[in-house]
């Protein structure tokens, strides 16, 4: 009988992909750092006076003393998290983790702590301590796995959530997502890819184009239109890199007669806040809320994007005015709905592939977006498969966290961060896994490129753009040959 | 050895359970508080109740959880916990002696079920703690605390068991007496203060990690005035 946790060779054995001999070696993660006002020695005095604001203006506290109290340090959740069965480092047991941060509060911030302090002496933080929590804190791509399986419900991811803040406060976070946030709130074009007005409209004039020339069909995307039911942002990386999903989305708005608007004022859904700073975290959501409110629009509808869809959905009422705030909805929920109301039809005999689905993190996990995309998926695609586990106990894609922002750290992410993942769909054979999230779309394009899996990422909308099936009075062209 | 015995199930034990008893109240209280002042500070109040009550029920009684992952721990910690909860309060002698000091009954346990769950209690518990020295990852987390308590915890079961089953002579039947009554005495002090709190805070842990993510609205300018970084970019 044994007793002990997965022995290193069987958490070998878990992983079926051969190992690459660039595999071996931990990959360290090595972020550059973001560091402003930089003074060795007096960090961790910095530290301790951030987080002693923080928690004097935020909710933390209550959770602290309640993790301090319930912490059991059982090691449940080192069968949970992704990153620790690649690496096999200790360092990396979600439940270790927080203890860095628990026990800065424990020591410096309860009685018990100071009292202990006085007696015994518990040892002033040091810089040594900040530096291993910078790395370990950047470490976890925030897939929030690990609370499901802690029996005494410690939220690791509010942990590793609020340590990321606290850093940041003291200069540091990586860089990526520094700079991207500066262009977002502060830059002349107001959103993270640095992309002007006139980029937009041009994409935008682009697609239309393209759209007719597929379907014969004409599809406006309408610019600031006030008083729309929808003010649709999506991650503003799609209209660079994801141009099928957007497509897929205007048609599906199209088909369906809905009213809906992007603004060309602010058409970036991406917010960087979530995974280092909740004061960031608070303005990206108030000037998209504003935007909302300027166009006079009914809710605010988000597009194929994880992070983005919670952020918007769960701190929009937190800061705009709780349950008087607009609504906020992700694009698969009015998809669904459309579905469901039979205003929206799809061709059953278009995609004939095998398919499957890939949870994204921040819209599974708590149980809000998991049947619905796969009710559409199912309504068309003949050949549906289910990874495992799924739904709300998925695996991250490992880009989770802000990760994916960051290119140097790409060795990291297909290799440490998503190997389950890539072994995952690997197993389904499936020949596209759908991401309706743009950071899981581009951090499982470059895992399965690594990983050497041959299935092709694509999103939801992009497969709806397949199988939609037009009103014959919206037709105005027969279907194009393509040699014209 | 008579009135030490005396002493100790008499004064001492009233002491001890008293301390237990309040100091379980004020992190009871404490938590709750806590969590009220979070919930008056969020910029939204709704809460998934429903979700968190269904996940508090789950982890309650973890059956569901027993054959999803880690198999052998969850058996032994549900069947660790099962006797330590039940021996204590429905044991046919421990219920007899609340009743002639405080005329307070209950339902008891039969006494085949009593021996059995001090049993498994027992060899469960070594089993937990074996496991907690054989895993390296449990080993890794654990502070001298954890090593202790699950020994700590078997004290009063063993010596207990042998006062109620071996055939054995006054005098040694008294010293087990003694250890059973000390070492209760002592969980009874030390569970407020340690990670044996759980066994009140873990009915509202879901609660607390679905209310924990309400943040309060307007945090930037509060935080950055005190900061002396009002203003300051990103």
């Amino acid at each position: 009988m044994r007793i002990g946790l997965i022995t290193p060779e069987e958490r070998e054995k878990a992983f079926k992909t051969p190992k690459k001999p660039d595999v071996i070696e931990k990959q360290k993660l090595n972020v550059r750092y973001h560091v402003e006002d930089y003074e060795v020695g007096s960090r961790p005095r910095r530290f301790l006076e951030a987080f002693a604001v923080i928690l004097k203006h935020t909710n933390y506290r209550f959770a602290l003393e309640h993790f301090i109290r319930m912490s059991a340090k059982c090691a449940r959740c080192a069968v949970q998290c992704p990153v620790y069965l690649a690496t096999g480092d200790k360092c990396d047991i979600p439940c270790h983790r927080s203890e860095l941060l628990l026990s800065v509060y424990r020591r410096h911030f309860t009685m018990g702590g100071m009292f202990r302090g006085r007696l015994f002496g518990n040892g002033y933080l040091t810089d040594d301590e900040i530096e291993e929590m910078a790395e370990s804190f950047w470490n976890c791509t925030a897939c929030r796995r690990c609370t499901l399986e802690c029996p005494a419900g410690i939220d690791h991811a509010l942990l590793t959530h609020l340590g990321r803040f606290i850093l940041s406060e003291i200069g540091i976070a990586p860089r990526a997502l520094v700079v991207s946030t500066r262009e977002q709130l502060e830059g002349a074009t107001g959103n993270t890819s640095a992309l002007p007005v006139p980029a937009l409209q041009d994409t935008l004039e682009f697609l239309e184009e393209d759209i007719f020339d597929d379907k014969g069909v004409e599809v406006k995307f309408p610019l600031d239109v006030e008083r729309s039911e929808y003010l649709f942002t999506p991650a503003v990386s799609d209209f660079l890199m994801e141009a099928e999903t957007l497509m897929g989305i205007a048609a599906v708005f199209k088909a369906t007669g809905g009213s809906w608007t992007i603004s060309t004022n602010y058409y970036d859904a991406i917010n960087y806040g979530l995974f280092y700073n909740d004061r960031i975290l608070e303005r990206v959501i108030r000037k998209l809320y504003a935007e909302a409110e300027r166009l006079k629009t009914d809710s605010i509808l988000i597009g194929e994007c994880g992070h983005a869809s919670r952020t918007a959905r769960y701190f929009v009422p937190i800061h705009c005015g709780g349950s008087k705030a607009k609504p906020v909805y992700n694009i698969m929920e009015y998809t669904h709905k459309m579905l469901e109301e039979g205003k929206l039809k799809l061709d059953p005999n278009v995609v004939t592939e095998t398919v499957t689905y890939h949870d994204p993190c921040n819209i599974a996990r708590q149980g809000w977006l998991v049947d619905k995309p796969r009710e559409i998926v199912r309504a068309f695609c003949k050949n549906y498969v289910e990874m495992k586990p799924n739904k709300t106990e998925n695996l991250c894609c490992g880009g989770g966290g802000g990760s994916v922002s960051i290119d140097e750290i790409r060795p990291y992410r297909t290799t440490v961060g998503g190997r389950a993942k890539a072994d995952q769909i690997r197993e389904t054979g499936a020949k596209y896994v759908i991401a309706p999230c743009a950071n899981c779309k581009k951090q499982l394009r470059e895992l399965l490129e690594d990983q050497e899996v041959d299935c092709e990422v694509i999103g939801l909308h992009d497969l709806i753009y397949k199988a939609i099936i037009f009103n014959d009075k919206d037709i105005n062209k027969p279907k194009p040959d393509k040699e014209d | 050895m008579q009135q030490l015995l005396d002493f100790v199930s008499g004064p001492l034990f009233r002491l001890t359970f008293l301390i237990m008893i309040l100091g379980l109240l004020r992190t009871f209280v404490l938590d709750l508080w806590g969590a009220w002042d979070a919930y008056r500070r969020a910029g939204d109040k709704k809460l998934a109740w429903g979700d968190a009550f269904s996940k508090t029920i789950q982890w309650l009684f973890p059956v569901r959880r027993v054959f999803t992952r880690r198999p052998l721990y969850s058996l032994f910690s549900i069947l660790f916990h099962v006797g330590l909860i039940l021996v204590p309060i429905f044991y046919l002698g421990h219920v007899q002696l609340w009743e002639e000091s405080t005329g307070l009954s209950w339902w008891t346990l039969p006494h085949f079920w009593a021996d059995l769950l001090t049993l498994t209690t027992i060899i469960f518990g070594l089993l937990l703690f074996l496991g907690r020295l054989i895993s390296s990852e449990a080993r890794y987390l654990s502070r001298s605390q954890d090593y202790l308590w699950p020994i700590l915890l078997v004290v009063p079961f063993v010596s207990g068991y042998f006062c109620a089953n071996l055939n054995i002579s006054p005098a040694s039947y008294q010293v087990f007496m003694l250890i059973h009554i000390l070492s209760g005495e002592l969980i009874f002090v030390l569970i407020p203060f340690t990670k044996i709190a759980h066994c009140v805070l873990m009915p509202l842990s879901q609660f607390i990690i679905s209310l924990a993510w309400k943040f309060p609205a307007r945090i930037d300018d509060k935080i950055g005035a005190t900061m002396d970084k009002k203003g300051v970019g990103v």
